[in-house]
């Protein structure tokens, strides 16, 4: 501290480029050991609007909104992923991914930290810039083990909940059963959304896909709508085998209710 | 209570002259503030009151006209209607626009609240300012923002006072802080800024953002509303181009970034974008830690 | 359990008979506590042993006082009495400590709580638990009594490396009207996001008021420092201009220039 405190009077030898970036000070220490560095804060938003009257009356799925979220997804992608190839940088980490679905339009807001190598040389190898909701640390662990984010695979799928006529409801009233067309309904919208996902992991020639966030359940708008969406980062190995990486075990003294929390530094 | 608050109140002065020490720090912030050669010398904040409102009229005739009489920002972008006249009510174009008197009245605010914290610490001969917490509150329904700036004031132990006897701050405290100056950067001031985007719709967008087709007898599925999306982006970038403007060749790290938006009348919106972030200097160079061992918690 | 000193033998007159009772069973060497196992664990490990878990609480009514519409001020009644409801439900679990023959209470909590049944009527309440130093060193404040502090386990354990030991809980409150704004104030300054400075000078001063009393506290302990000092605003149930800023904080007192601390290894943790 006393030599960084004495370096103020001093002009500065240690220039460097301005960056910015929203990753914590671990996040950034735990880049630097494999020789990353933060470059811009980077964000993509994308809106699409949804056609009026989707939502209340049909059967099967609602395929304007299902395009719409792709859509959005797609755009709000492409540009979080053209600012991070415009300030130089290799790929996004800790993306934070927002998406709302409203009555009328459908909105994705990506916000991450484009990285780099430090050393970044003409004859290091270059691979296509990712964008991955994966944080920094995680980022780390990939790299340690051989692997690679490659980018962001999404899918969704809405559909509308099947109705009972009201005679089935009579007749179902106080029994135990199952509501087959429900099930069958609600599982093949969640396998629509799982296979969109696949498929945008698939084009970009993954692996897998790992850390997959699910939501589903009813628009809050409209009750006979139900909603599948799912997100994900598309991962795939890039050293000649998968390296081990041995963790250490140890009992920590500290409470989870008790540790520290970095937002609150933030203000 | 009549004279301007340009000066430290005197329940504060007095505060000051007692000889215990107040820290905002938690414990193993305080711990590792020590252990790092800091000691606490007191607790210091500021604010500002500011009467806070939405001001321009809802009506299309008064687009673009600013309570202050004054320009707008650098980014201003507009949209044309497509049909040819169809109505009087129809939004024949639209607007987005920086409203620079809301940037402007917020960097008052904050910038107020700010100067009056570091006062405060240039009074008890800070050298700098720690585990800075920023909040900016409406009271109550009095149509005022509050804007409150407060930290743990420190010195270096046996170190020089800043060249310029303004103390540097930091979001930052115990360990991250410690970790920061490890890592090669000595911490500056935070950085913070406001963008305040405002969007008038023109018709296309006031239809998309209804889910109508816009296009007469052509129906337009799934079209991406581009005004306000460009608002939202444009929000983004100018407040990180307001930010980048604080660093003057330093770097901002740890930013937290938080965008609203809301609703003022039908089809005129404001996209608000809040960065703030810890201003940085390199002081040595790249020195990466050896890998860290993964571990696995067993409780 | 030994060591108990000569004050604590009389039972404090204004404890209920019940709290008694419970004091006695813990006496005989059972103890309660609210700490979890890493807590006592750390506790155990700079030497002290918990005791039991000891509350206070005081119902006190809080009155009303006449407000003026258009002035920015203190209102004195309704501080004291804040001020003296929580120091009586301080003072009542420091009595339940004193007790158990404690040197001093971690983890305190202080909490308001408000019935249907009582109105203008809150609950204070406090509780921690009690703990005593198994070297016989004696940790108590400067006053004689348990020291407290609102630190968890892990942060007592802390501090402790840092050379430091608690005193005490030290507070200060303030409860301030913030003055309404009269219709040719609004108007002069419509149209325009300006300061003003009358609130700026108000919501300062009550904010110092706190501070400056809670510090006071301190000073009385011969605390050398309060660390981690919070500032708290509540509106209770006085409506939105009235509102009580409270300023709470550990004082602390420097016995070692040394800080034991080992330094930190960075690790990855696999844990979600």
């Amino acid at each position: 501290m006393l030599r960084a405190a004495q370096s103020l009077g001093k002009p500065g030898s240690f220039g460097g480029p301005s960056t910015t970036s929203d990753l914590s000070i671990d996040e950034e220490l735990v880049l630097h050991t494999i020789g990353w560095e933060p470059v811009e804060l980077v964000t993509g938003v994308s809106i699409y609007s949804v056609p009026a009257g989707v939502w209340n009356w049909g059967s099967g799925e609602i395929v304007s909104a299902s395009s719409a979220h792709l859509q959005a997804f797609a755009g709000a992608v492409k540009r979080i992923h053209a600012e991070c190839a415009r300030v130089g940088g290799h790929g996004v980490v800790g993306v934070e991914v927002e998406r709302s679905v409203t009555r009328h339009h459908i909105t994705v807001e990506l916000t991450g930290t484009a990285v780099r190598p430090v050393a970044d040389t003409a004859s290091s190898k270059r691979y296509p810039v990712f964008v991955s909701d994966l944080p920094a640390k995680d980022f780390t662990l990939l790299e340690t083990a051989g692997w690679r984010p490659l980018g962001l695979a999404y899918g969704a799928s809405f559909i509308y909940a099947p109705r009972r006529s009201a005679g089935t409801a009579i007749q179902q009233k106080g029994q135990n059963i199952e509501l087959t067309n429900y099930t069958e309904a609600m599982y093949s919208a969640r396998e629509l959304a799982m296979e969109r996902m696949q498929e945008v992991a698939i084009a970009l020639k993954g692996t897998g896909v790992v850390d997959v966030k699910v939501t589903e359940g009813p628009m809050h708008f409209a009750r006979h709508a139900i909603g599948f969406t799912t997100w994900g980062t598309v991962v795939a190995l890039t050293a000649d085998h998968h390296r081990t990486i041995e963790p250490v075990v140890l009992v920590a003294l500290d409470d989870a209710s008790a540790a520290f929390d970095a937002s609150s530094l933030r203000g | 209570m009549t004279s301007v608050p340009d000066d430290v109140p005197e329940a504060a002065g007095r505060r000051f002259q007692s000889g215990a020490f107040t820290s905002g720090l938690t414990v193993p912030d305080f711990a590792a503030c020590l252990q790092m050669g800091l000691e606490p010398v007191g607790y210091v904040q500021g604010f500002c009151v500011m009467q806070w409102g939405w001001y321009g009229a809802g009506s299309p005739y008064l687009r673009g006209t600013t309570p202050y009489g004054g320009t707008h920002g650098q980014y201003s972008e507009s949209w044309r209607c497509p049909h040819g006249y169809v109505s009087a009510d129809h939004r024949t174009w639209g607007q987005n626009y920086e409203q620079a008197w809301v940037e402007n009245a917020w960097g008052q605010g904050f910038g107020t609240a700010y100067t009056r914290m570091i006062e405060e610490a240039t009074s008890i001969g800070a050298h700098g300012v720690i585990g800075l917490v920023d909040t900016t509150a409406s009271l109550g329904e009095m149509g005022v923002l509050e804007f409150h700036v407060r930290g743990t004031a420190v010195k270096v132990s046996g170190g020089p006072p800043p060249p310029d006897g303004r103390p540097w701050t930091t979001y930052l405290a115990g360990q991250r802080l410690a970790k920061l100056v490890e890592a090669g950067y000595m911490p500056i001031s935070i950085a913070a800024a406001v963008s305040s985007i405002r969007v008038w719709a023109y018709c296309v967008t006031e239809y998309l953002m209804e889910g109508r087709a816009y296009s007469w007898g052509a129906q337009v599925n799934g079209a991406e509303i581009d005004q306000v999306a460009k608002a939202h982006m444009a929000a983004r970038q100018v407040a990180r181009e307001h930010v980048r403007a604080q660093l003057h060749g330093d770097s901002l790290h740890g930013a937290a970034i938080v965008v609203s938006e809301r609703e003022l009348s039908e089809g005129d919106q404001v996209v608000e974008c809040t960065l703030r972030g810890n201003r940085v200097r390199r002081f040595k160079d790249f020195d990466p830690l050896a890998r860290p061992r993964p571990t696995l918690r067993l409780s | 359990m030994t060591g108990k000193p000569e004050d604590a033998t009389a039972a404090p007159k204004d404890l209920p008979k019940d709290a008694g009772r419970r004091l006695q069973e813990l006496e005989h060497g059972l103890f309660t506590s609210d700490l979890s196992v890493n807590e006592f664990l750390l506790i155990k490990e700079v030497g002290f042993h918990p005791l039991g878990f000891v509350m206070g609480s005081s119902i006190y009514h809080t009155g009303i006082q006449t407000r003026k519409w258009g002035s920015s001020q203190e209102l004195t009644k309704l501080t004291e009495a804040m001020y003296n409801a929580r120091e009586l439900a301080m003072t009542r679990m420091e009595e339940e400590a004193n007790e158990l023959g404690a040197d001093g209470i971690v983890g305190v909590r202080l909490d308001v709580n408000y019935y249907e049944w009582g109105k203008d009527a809150a609950e204070f309440i406090a509780m921690g638990t009690a703990v005593k130093a198994e070297n016989g060193q004696s940790y108590r404040n400067k006053k004689g009594a348990p020291f407290t502090s609102d630190l968890s386990g892990q942060d007592f354990w802390t501090l402790m490396q840092t050379g430091h030991v608690p005193q005490g809980l030290v507070m200060g409150t303030c409860v301030y009207h913030i003055a309404h704004r009269g219709l040719g104030q609004t108007l002069s300054s419509t149209g325009q996001n300006v300061e003003l400075p009358n609130f700026t000078q108000a919501l300062y001063e009550a904010r110092e008021l706190a501070m400056t009393r809670m510090q006071d506290e301190a000073d009385e302990l011969g605390a050398s420092g309060i660390v981690g000092v919070r500032l708290e605003e509540k509106t209770h149930q006085w409506g939105s201009h009235t509102i009580e800023f409270l300023s709470l904080g550990t004082a602390v007192v420097k016995t070692s220039d040394e800080v034991t601390l080992p330094r930190p290894t960075t690790i990855i943790s696999l844990d979600n």
